[in-house]
């Protein structure tokens, strides 16, 4: 008797949310099972990975992550070589340069910034704050009128910011809209709440559920994770149906597994490797729970997890 | 687990109102209640025709697509003891957003319309009753297998079987009330679902009272497992204390706006 | 499941007599699914339907075990398929692949790798707890043996990938003591290496060209009276894998299949095409989706100090927090002169705390006090994290010994500790933190 198994379909589904223009605009969610789950039923858009640069250019990026972007002295060089690299399905630039307690660059120079980079690729761009939320609400406001008709995604609105950046990104120019909450899946599901009663078209948000590397407090990202698509899939939940984001670089670049020099930790070996397993781990567990796309720094790792998700889907 | 499901009372001949619109077949007063009853969070409405014995087939099929068409395939309860009515219903309604609903057979009388169920693949309400009130949860039990048996032998899935224990009204039956909330559980533990006309509870109380007592009952109801009510859904009260319950079981996620979805 | 009583219902005699006790049949049948009384009280259930509802009863997963001592190992009786329903209770295990094929070279190499990574992560051994050893029937029996034999001195669990039963037979009978798992039934060999591996006690691993056959074997295994089984999610394909993985988890846990409920085995060193990396995204994949066992081509520190830490996190109790060990942690390159600060072990805390010091750039000691692993304002109110507790602490660890500064920052949230503190550890700067971690960096760079 061959095995049989009862379907895993559902009837509710994630939205399909399309970020960028033209051919390489890509599609996010649109799924109605469990993650990778296609002997349910068929997914329609794969996860998507994209490569992540910042406003600091080179001096902000690991030895090894330099090296691969040899010659290249500015963001926009960085840029334009990063969406060359092998499975790059989307840009995102991280300002963390304007964070107040850091470099406090001025909102004008990150957006010029942005511009240039913009204007140099053709990839769908997402554009990620300084996480200070004061800061982000002018820098994301602004950053979301520089990119009009480019259908960019913003990451993201907060609790403590949505209106600021839910009215600029969301209403006045027409960008996706990030909805940030730090795996806490009851304010995950107010703020996407909150930004449809601010007039946000629910099928222009996307959530960033929260994020961890594995190994610190990864469980509480998983069981986020698995519970916002339990309720938007199988309780037919419309407010949490959403496509989720998870940035997973600015987690795993910072922590001691792959920052820790060779000479301070002679067993553990080979620094890059230790780097690109550490993301390259975690964003495969991240898209295990349900995220619909991952934000990577290693070339390597993108190529990676754009391997893996050929294979499954 | 899944939300708790609210079948709105309040298209019923037994209103004046209603009474009139159905017999002049006049589409306002219908549309403008089912409208106050979905905006208010009802997941199904209940179309009460009464007995209908010369024009039920008629009217039930006029009042099903009236509110099809209007309400985006709105899921229903035929709900009159006209058989050919609910078949004349069923004939028309569209099943994109649930089955419909029989409403309703008992062990006696109307043991056939679990048959017209089943044929039909509806929903139907089981009354746990025969004739007159079931004296004891053992009674109840004993017409709950039975209807049970008789929809499973005929290929339905026991979850399409919604059995109401017959909510009673306390003034006069106030000792009662723990036993239908005891059996509401046993329903429950098997694995079954439940509706009712919950508000029967508060008959015959002040305006102002009814609110609290119903809400307070389906509080307690819904502990017992409890999975629908034929309710007034525009009783504030009533719906912020369901949704409040749905929260307390996990049917819905929590979000501060949780009243407002 | 739901049903249980109304599935009992279906198979009792509907006879309502009252011999039992209950009322009616159903009565009857729901206290059997709540277990208040036994399916014997009824004199007229057959045998048949006895025998179906003791199947039924049964936990939908087998806990497998294997190995012996300290490294026996439970796998699979899972009941859950999500770790927010209830704690996941047995931990993926991870085996490293040699094979008779390899020269000696490359095995004593291999399993050298082997035993370099060993290494302890928040109170808990973190190591390739098997060896999968891998039979080529080109490199013959004898070597075959010798590399058994080999592998066996390293103390870990063996499996032994062997489909020959013969050559199987052997090797186990050199390892049978540890409780190794024997590898290797297929459609065509079943019966016999069911015979070696319940003669020798041991766990089988079954395989299968497909989802259908493998689904097959193990019902004919069944049959033969052994479930003392392990299922083999194949070679074939990434995608194969994950669904035998997923969907036996599924059927056994959500649908009652008995069949499907037992421990999985991914066979990462030969899915992964020797890309490494593919191999460590995978290896993440199949701890999360349930991979009971998953064999690597390698396991270096690379590899292992993201998936022990996922491990960790994942098969943690929802319910109870993680603590970290109480201590002293120098961040940012602190030493004894050094800031410190100070905080609970509960592990979120820990690394929300840790994460914004490092952030801060900030050298500092960040001494982490024994707080029963709960929050501060937790730890705070159940008297676990008070002036008094943390001059013990204090006192206890020497501190006052180890470090020099003699400047503490505390929690912003338990800011009322200051003046207690100041008369408990008399010396000690007392500093005030933000209430929010966030609020970390600026504070550090000011102060």
């Amino acid at each position: 008797m061959p095995f049989t198994a009862k379907s895993g379909k559902f009837n509710a589904k994630i939205n399909t949310v399309e970020v960028g223009t033209g051919d390489k605009a890509i599609k996010l969610g649109g799924e109605n099972v469990f993650p990778f789950y296609t002997f349910d039923d068929a997914i329609e858009n794969a996860p998507k990975v994209g490569i992540e640069i910042t406003d600091g250019g080179m001096e902000n990026e690991p030895e090894c992550v330099q090296n691969l972007y040899e010659g290249c002295t500015t963001v926009v060089d960085m840029a334009k070589k990063a969406v060359t690299f092998d499975g790059v399905d989307f840009l995102s630039i991280r300002l963390e340069g304007g964070d107040p307690n850091g470099k406090n660059k001025s909102t004008e120079e990150l957006i010029q910034i942005v511009k240039d980079v913009a204007d140099a690729v053709d990839v769908p761009l997402v554009v990620c704050g300084c996480k200070n939320v004061e800061k982000d609400a002018e820098l994301l406001d602004k950053a979301a009128a520089a990119l009009d008709g480019k259908n960019a995604m913003i990451l993201a609105a907060k609790e403590e910011n949505y209106k600021t950046i839910g009215a600029s990104a969301g209403l006045a120019y027409k960008q996706i809209v990030g909805a940030e909450s730090a795996v806490d899946i009851n304010l995950a599901k107010q703020l996407n709440v909150l930004l449809t009663q601010l007039g946000v078209d629910a099928k222009t948000i996307v959530m960033n559920a929260g994020t961890a590397a594995v190994g610190y407090g990864f469980d509480y990202v998983i069981s986020t994770l698995d519970r916002v698509k339990a309720a938007a899939l199988s309780q037919g939940d419309a407010t949490l149906q959403m496509p989720i984001i998870t940035p997973v670089a600015s987690e795993t670049w910072t922590v001691k597994e792959s920052t820790a020099s060779e000479e301070d930790m002679p067993e553990w070996g080979n620094l890059e490797e230790r780097g690109i397993d550490m993301e390259v781990e975690t964003a495969a567990a991240v898209l295990a729970a349900g995220s619909d796309a991952v934000i990577l720094k290693h070339p390597e790792s993108v190529r990676t997890i754009k391997a893996m998700i050929s294979e499954l889907i | 687990m899944a939300k708790f499901v609210t079948i709105g009372e309040r298209l019923s001949t037994t209103a004046p109102a209603v009474n009139k619109a159905f017999t002049e077949r006049d589409p306002e007063p219908i549309l403008k209640r089912a409208k106050q009853q979905l905006d208010a969070g009802a997941v199904y409405l209940d179309v009460n025709i009464g007995p209908a014995e010369a024009d039920g087939e008629d009217l039930m099929k006029w009042a099903v697509q009236l509110l099809q068409s209007n309400f985006d395939n709105v899921p229903l309860a035929l709900d009159t003891s006209n058989k050919k009515a609910i078949e004349a219903g069923i004939s028309v309604y569209n099943r994109a957003k649930g089955k419909p609903i029989v409403n309703s057979a008992d062990a006696s009388g109307r043991i056939e319309n679990i048959d017209l169920a089943a044929a039909n693949d509806a929903i139907v309400i089981a009354l746990c009753n025969g004739e007159g009130i079931a004296k004891d949860n053992d009674e109840r039990m004993g017409y709950c297998q039975m209807l049970l048996e008789r929809g499973m032998e005929l290929g339905m899935e026991p979850t399409d079987m919604w059995f109401d224990p017959l909510f009673l009204v306390v003034k006069g039956m106030q000792d009662k009330q723990m036993e239908i909330l005891e059996f509401i559980k046993m329903l429950s533990d098997m694995g079954l679902n439940s509706t009712g006309g919950l508000s029967n509870n508060s008959n015959g109380m002040p305006k102002h009272i009814r609110p609290i007592m119903d809400s307070a009952l389906v509080a307690m109801a819904m502990m017992q497992g409890l999975t629908s009510a034929i309710v007034n859904p525009n009783d504030l009260r009533l719906m912020e204390t369901i949704k409040s319950c749905d929260v307390f079981k996990s049917n819905t996620l929590y979000a501060d706006s949780y009243l407002e979805i | 499941m739901a049903l249980k009583g109304l599935d009992i219902f279906k198979l009792s005699p509907k006879k309502n007599c009252k011999e039992c006790g209950s009322p009616t049949c159903m009565a009857f049948s729901m206290k059997v699914a709540q277990g208040a009384v036994s399916l014997d009280k009824c004199p007229y259930f057959s045998e048949e339907a006895k025998a179906s509802l003791n199947e039924a009863t049964a936990p939908p997963m087998k806990t497998i075990k294997v190995g012996t001592g300290d490294k026996e190992y439970s796998l699979g009786g899972e009941t859950v398929l999500f770790r927010h329903e209830k704690t996941f209770v047995s931990r993926t295990r991870y085996a490293v692949t040699v094979c008779s094929c390899m020269d000696d070279a490359a095995i004593d190499a291999k399993l050298a790798e082997i035993k370099s990574v060993d290494y302890e992560r928040i109170g808990e051994r973190m190591f390739t707890e098997m060896i999968y050893v891998n039979y080529a029937p080109a490199a013959g029996k004898e070597k075959y043996l010798e590399l058994v034999k080999k592998a066996a001195g390293l103390d870990r669990v063996l499996i032994l990938g062997c489909e020959d039963p013969e050559v199987a037979a052997e090797a186990v009978a050199l390892v049978k003591d540890q409780k190794p798992v024997l590898n290797g039934a297929n459609a065509s060999n079943y019966e016999a290496m069911s015979k070696v591996a319940t003669d020798a006690g041991v766990t089988l691993g079954v395989q299968g060209a497909d989802i259908n056959e493998l689904y097959d074997t193990l019902a004919a295994l069944e049959k033969l009276g052994n479930k003392n089984l392990i299922f083999d999610c194949g070679v074939n394909s990434v995608k194969e894998a994950y669904q035998i993985a997923v969907q036996f988890r599924k059927a056994a846990i959500k649908d009652g299949n008995r069949t499907c409920g037992y421990p999985s085995i991914v066979r990462l060193d030969r899915l992964s095409g020797g890309d490494k990396h593919l191999q460590a995204a995978l290896l993440s994949l199949f701890t999360m989706k349930y991979g009971s066992i998953i064999v690597l081509d390698q396991m270096t520190y690379a590899e292992a100090n993201p998936v022990y830490g996922l491990r960790q996190n994942l098969f943690t109790d929802p319910q109870k927090p993680m603590k970290v060990e109480p201590g002293i942690y120098p961040l940012n390159g602190a030493d004894e002169n050094s800031v410190c600060l100070t905080t609970v072990d509960f592990a979120l805390t820990y690394f929300l705390v840790s994460g914004e010091l490092e952030r801060s750039g900030v050298p500092c000691n960040l001494i982490i006090n024994d707080a029963g692993g709960l929050s501060v304002l937790t730890s705070w109110a159940a008297g676990k994290f008070s002036a008094g507790t943390i001059a013990k602490f204090f006192a206890e660890q020497d501190i006052e010994g180890k470090v020099k500064s003699r400047k503490l920052v505390i929690p912003g949230k338990v800011a009322v500790l200051k003046g207690e503190l100041e008369s408990k550890i008399p010396g000690w700067e007392i500093i005030i933190a933000p209430r929010e971690a966030v609020q970390l960096v600026k504070f550090m760079k000011e102060l």
